[in-house]
This record gives structure tokens, C-alpha cells and sequence, in this order.
């Protein structure tokens, strides 16, 4: 019956995918059926398939982190899915997959001739794989390469330790669960250099020094802030002792390369420079306004003019009695996966208004593949406005990014009812609350409950 | 850590593979369990085209009838196979990359038994069992055919 017509063919799955109207074929289980944990479906786009064809694609992950799937552009979450139906891995008949062909001979080979001519079931599939487009997971990256930023006089300071906390580019890789073109753009994002074979972060100080040198110079030399040229400035630092390279990235830092007839011109970049100016003259602490605006217009360089909107995303304004007061709360130092930066936003104020939140979840920070700032809204904040003329508050929804953060709330009861399970669910407030809360429901009852914080591990792990 | 897939297949010409998917599961007796390969699960018979354009199929386990039609996947499924990373690789992949994922085949259709099996001849016996774990009923329809194949069905 089996291999119609074309005479090549063997059987297996061709048979079956050939079948003819009015034929029949006899389906078998393989020589070699087995459970063969190590076969897996994954279940790809057809869009994805060239790039899983042609070698491009790697899982990445730690033992301890759930493996992504990454292309060179985009990074996929794997998912388990699980049925209850039986379904029957056939293989194709002919030629046996190679794979298959060595533990083919150990076994009984009376079998396999008779075997490979029919469709043959190798396996009965459990599983199979999903891919979910997700945001790459880049704050590892920023904690990786702040354990030791770089500084003007580490060589002589840490050259016993050299290698420690340093990392390639091949070594961010394996580290990080990001495409490769998510990682660039996470090192460009961190304003992070390669330096003598190893991504680093400079050190802030390190940053301000060379930029206070620069525009020095600038005043010393008469050179102008929006075309300073490359060979002369990063000549004159480098025999005040600034390495080449540093300067460079300084400059690639706080200004925009521009037309370059001959030689490489930079401009440096108003906003970038003023807020670096404001950002030091707030320090750590909270300043009233009044003061950090005089302190500010007076550091910021002659030409270039301080304005309170160059801070958006960078400050938090608190008004205490009559007086304003500022504070630096940087976006680029929240976390960029949303349930963790809304965590670190509540925590931060318990109640927002739409003009201070803003900054702080624009979709160029927060990367949520096919979610807009107003589902990240929707999602992650109660929304509050007692009437139509008052701007609305934005308030924590407090379970919810437990849950999102894959922290699961268990109740183990002993004995205890459903319905406590039923009053706990979707309920919002503090964890702590919600254990005093449970235990008083308890009380009456003298049961004991313990809420648990549990991971959920629905990814998959190799 | 890292593990790369790789296909070797070239050019997309992954071999094909197919699946038959059916509800429930089917179980050899316990008694040759122990000798499953080779084994016949049943007689999967390709009738006339149904009105659509679809192929119908007939699977028949045992005494058992199930009726269903071919389907496209709306997305392909890889079949991938973990193994170790062969050393040949190159020096360029540090020595992290032990496993690799080999794309060995690829499905894009499937033969589908949506329906629970029709009995063939009412010799049957079967058993009903109420599961009380689960409050699923189960069927378990005993084949006493000479491949000696169970069907067993969980009632959604």
C-alpha cells in the first residue's frame, strides 16, 4: 500500500502525508519508540523559520533564569504547553535521521527492516514549545557592568585583580538573555565603552572630570561648543593624562558628531550637558527649588541655558508648605521591566499624577512588546479621578505586580476553608497587610495559614 | 550559558514529519508492553474527499473507529533533538555551549481525531470508571484484539 508512486520513498511519514483517497496504511510503533526526552517541538513562526535554518538563533539563559530563544534582532520567552491528547511523532522513513542511525544498530536489527517501511510512531509528545515576543532582559546587564566601572586611575589601583568583573563581549552573551542587537543597544543605552577588549561602564566622576576639561579647554582655547575638533581636544587631554578613547566616549557622551570636512567636528549637546550640571549640583539630597535653580544656571556653561524641562524623567518636585523641592529620581535607574518599575515607582510615592508618571513609562524605556503605556496603565495602576475637572490619580495595584513579578501567592491552609481562598484572590494592598488581614479572618477559626511567596516555573529549563 | 540550534538539514529542506493526534491515550497491555516496537496501533484509511476540500481519514485502533481530517498548522512545529556540542564546532565557542538543540524534521500538518472512537462490533467490554480524584469520568474500552491495543478516553 505505502510509497505510492513515487518508488524512492520507504514509508513513514510520507506515506501518511500521501495517502490517496480509497488506500489504507498500517501505522506501528518504531523499532526505536522510546520516550526520547531529548526530541522537542518547538512550535516557530513561519517568519522565523530562515533564521532557525540558517543557525542565527541561540537560547540563552542561566540554570536558575527561564531560557529565552533569541534571533539576532528579538528575544522570544519559551513556554511549555502541555496536552491530553495522544499525539504520534512520526518520522519519515527514509533516510533515517542520522541521529538515529548509530543507536539503530545497537538494537535488535532484526526489527528495523520490516520497521522503517510502514509509518512508524517514534514518540508520543507531551509537550511542545511556544515563542512569546518578550522585552530582553537588560537590567542584569546594567548590574553586571556596575561592579566595576571604569575609572582614570584604576590601572594603578586594581591591576593585581585584573580580569575580575570584566567582560566581553562574548561573555555578555552567554550572560545575558538579550539578542545581539538588543545588547548593543542596551550598551549604547548605558553609555557603556569597550575598553581594551571589555564592555565598561565609566564612572560617573571619571565622566565629569573629562567633561569639565573639555569645556576648560574650550574657554581656554576659544573653541566653540558646537564644533569642537576631535584631534585638538582629545590631543590636549591626552597630555593632561586622559586616554584617548575615554575622551572620545566622553565626547560621543554628551555631544552628536557633525559634518566633518577633514576633520571630525563635535557638538556638544545642550540638554545632555545641563542635565549633567543639574544632577551634580543636586548631589544625593533634596534641595528647594529656588537654590538648585541658582546653583544650576550658575555651573552650566556660558552659552548654554539651564530649563527645567531638560529634566523631565530625571527629578521628583515635592512640595513642603509654600516651598517646592527637587530631587533627583532617575529613570535610567528604575528597573526596565514594568512590574519591577511600577514596584519601584509606588514605592518610591504611593499616588501619581499623570504629569510626574509620565517620564518615568514612556515606551522607549520600558520595553513591553505589544503593550502601549495605556495597557502598561491599565495593567499595573488603579486609576482614581473623583471628578472630570480633577486630574486623575494613578494608585498601586498591589497583587497584580506580585503576580506579574511571577511571585505567586500560595495559601497553604491546614483545613482551611475555600472560602478564604475565594477572599484573598484579586485583592489588592500590601502582602504584610494581607497576612495580618488573613490571620485575623483565621482567628475565629484557630486554623493555621502560612501565605507563601512562590515562584512560578512555567518556563522552560534545560 | 548558551546553547545554539542548529539545523543541518541546509536550506530548509528539513525532512517532513508528521503527527497523528487523537484524544485520550492508547495503551498496550501490560503484558508486552515490554515489546511495543513493531507493535500495530491500527489502520489509518484515507476516504474520499468530505464536501470541503479536506481529506477525511479513518483511524482504526482495535475494534475502534475514529473519524478525522487533515490540518495545516498555523504555525510549523520543529522537531528538535538536545545533544552534545561537538567539539569540532571550533575554538571560537568556549566550552560553555555543551548541549546543542539539532533541527532533525519539521511538521506542518497534522491528521486530527477530534471525535471520541465509534465502536466497530458490540463485543466490547467496557469498563466505566468514575475517577474520583479528578470527578473526570474514564472510559477504558478493553480491546481483547490480537495487537492487543487499550483505548482509553478521558471525558472532557
Amino acid at each position: 500500500m505505502e510509497g505510492e508512486t513515487n518508488g524512492g520513498w520507504g514509508g513513514g511519514a510520507e506515506s501518511v502525508l500521501n495517502l490517496v483517497p480509497g488506500s489504507s496504511i498500517s501505522i506501528r510503533y518504531h523499532s526505536l519508540f522510546g520516550a526520547h526526552d531529548d526530541f522537542l517541538l518547538l512550535e516557530a513562526d513561519e517568519a522565523l523559520l530562515p533564521d532557525i535554518l540558517h543557525n542565527k538563533v541561540t537560547i540563552r539563559g542561566q540554570t536558575d533564569e527561564e531560557a529565552v530563544l533569541c534571533t539576532p534582532l528579538a528575544t522570544y520567552a519559551m513556554k511549555f504547553v502541555g496536552t491530553s491528547n495522544s499525539v504520534f511523532l512520526i518520522p519519515p522513513g527514509e533516510p533515517i535521521p542520522p541521529c538515529m542511525k548509530d543507536t539503530c544498530n545497537d538494537s535488535k536489527s532484526n526489527t528495523s527492516a520490516v520497521h522503517e517501511v510502514v509509518p512508524s510512531v517514534i514518540k508520543v509528545a507531551s509537550s511542545n514549545m511556544e515563542l512569546v515576543l518578550v522585552a530582553p532582559r537588560l537590567d542584569k546587564l546594567k548590574s553586571l557592568l556596575n561592579e566595576r566601572p571604569y575609572k582614570l586611575d584604576e590601572d594603578v589601583e586594581t591591576d593585581f585583580q585584573h580580569n575580575r568583573s570584566l567582560y566581553r563581549w562574548q561573555d555578555l552573551l552567554e550572560q545575558i538573555q538579550a539578542s545581539e542587537q538588543e545588547l548593543r543597544d542596551g550598551l549604547k543605552a548605558l553609555s557603556a565603552a569597550e575598553i581594551d577588549g571589555f564592555w565598561r561602564i565609566i564612572d560617573e566622576k571619571t565622566m565629569d572630570e573629562i567633561l569639565n576639561m573639555v569645556l576648560n579647554n574650550s574657554i581656554l582655547h576659544g573653541w566653540p561648543l558646537n564644533a569642537l575638533k576631535e584631534d585638538e581636544v582629545v590631543s590636549i587631554l591626552e597630555a593632561d593624562g586622559y586616554p584617548r578613547n575615554i575622551t572620545l566616549h566622553c565626547l560621543e557622551t554628551f555631544g552628536n558628531m557633525v559634518e566633518s570636512s577633514g576633520c571630525s567636528l563635535w557638538s556638544l549637546d545642550e540638554k545632555k550637558v545641563c542635565l549633567r550640571f543639574a544632577l551634580q549640583a543636586l548631589g544625593g539630597g533634596k534641595m528647594k527649588l529656588e537654590i538648585f535653580l541658582q546653583k544650576w544656571r550658575h555651573c552650566v556653561p556660558s552659552g548654554m541655558h539651564a530649563d527645567l524641562k531638560m529634566l523631565e524623567g530625571e527629578v521628583l518636585y515635592e512640595k513642603l508648605g509654600f516651598e517646592t523641592w527637587i530631587r533627583a529620581f532617575r529613570v535610567s535607574a528604575l528597573p526596565t521591566t514594568p512590574a519591577e518599575r511600577f514596584a519601584a515607582l509606588f514605592r518610591e510615592r504611593p499616588r501619581w499624577n499623570w504629569k510626574d508618571l509620565e517620564p518615568y513609562i514612556r515606551s522607549q524605556d520600558l520595553h513591553v512588546p505589544g503593550l502601549s503605556s495605556e495597557g502598561l496603565l491599565i495593567k499595573y495602576t488603579r486609576r482614581s479621578q473623583p471628578s472630570a475637572d480633577v486630574e486623575p490619580i494613578f494608585s498601586a495595584r498591589c497583587l497584580e505586580w506580585k503576580e506579574e513579578m511571577r511571585l505567586r501567592i500560595k495559601i497553604e491552609e491546614v483545613g482551611a476553608n475555600v472560602l478564604l481562598r475565594q477572599r484573598v484572590r484579586g485583592r489588592s494592598g500590601d502582602i504584610d497587610i494581607l497576612m495580618k488581614q488573613i490571620n485575623r479572618w483565621m482567628g475565629n477559626t484557630q486554623r493555621y495559614v502560612q501565605v507563601r511567596l512562590g515562584k512560578s516555573s512555567k518556563g522552560a529549563v534545560f | 550559558m548558551q546553547i545554539q540550534v542548529k539545523c543541518n538539514c541546509g536550506d530548509g529542506k528539513c525532512p517532513e514529519w508528521v503527527i497523528i493526534e487523537l484524544q485520550g491515550v492508547v495503551e498496550s497491555q501490560l503484558a508486552i508492553s515490554d515489546q511495543i516496537s513493531g507493535l500495530e496501533i491500527g489502520h489509518l484509511c484515507c476516504s474520499s474527499l468530505s464536501s470541503s476540500s479536506q481529506l477525511s481519514y479513518i483511524f482504526t485502533v482495535g475494534y475502534h473507529e475514529l473519524s478525522g481530517t487533515k490540518v495545516q498548522l498555523k504555525k510549523p512545529l520543529l522537531v528538535l533533538k538536545k545533544k552534545a556540542a561537538v567539539d569540532a564546532a571550533g575554538p571560537e565557542f568556549p566550552a560553555s555551549s555543551a548541549t546543542e538543540l539539532e533541527v532533525i524534521g519539521i511538521i506542518r500538518q497534522k491528521i486530527l481525531f477530534k471525535t471520541r472512537p465509534k465502536a466497530l462490533i458490540s463485543l466490547n467490554t467496557i469498563y466505566i470508571l468514575f475517577c474520583r480524584a479528578t470527578g473526570k469520568e474514564t472510559f477504558i474500552i478493553r480491546q481483547p484484539s490480537k495487537d492487543q491495543m487499550l483505548l482509553s478516553i478521558n471525558s472532557r
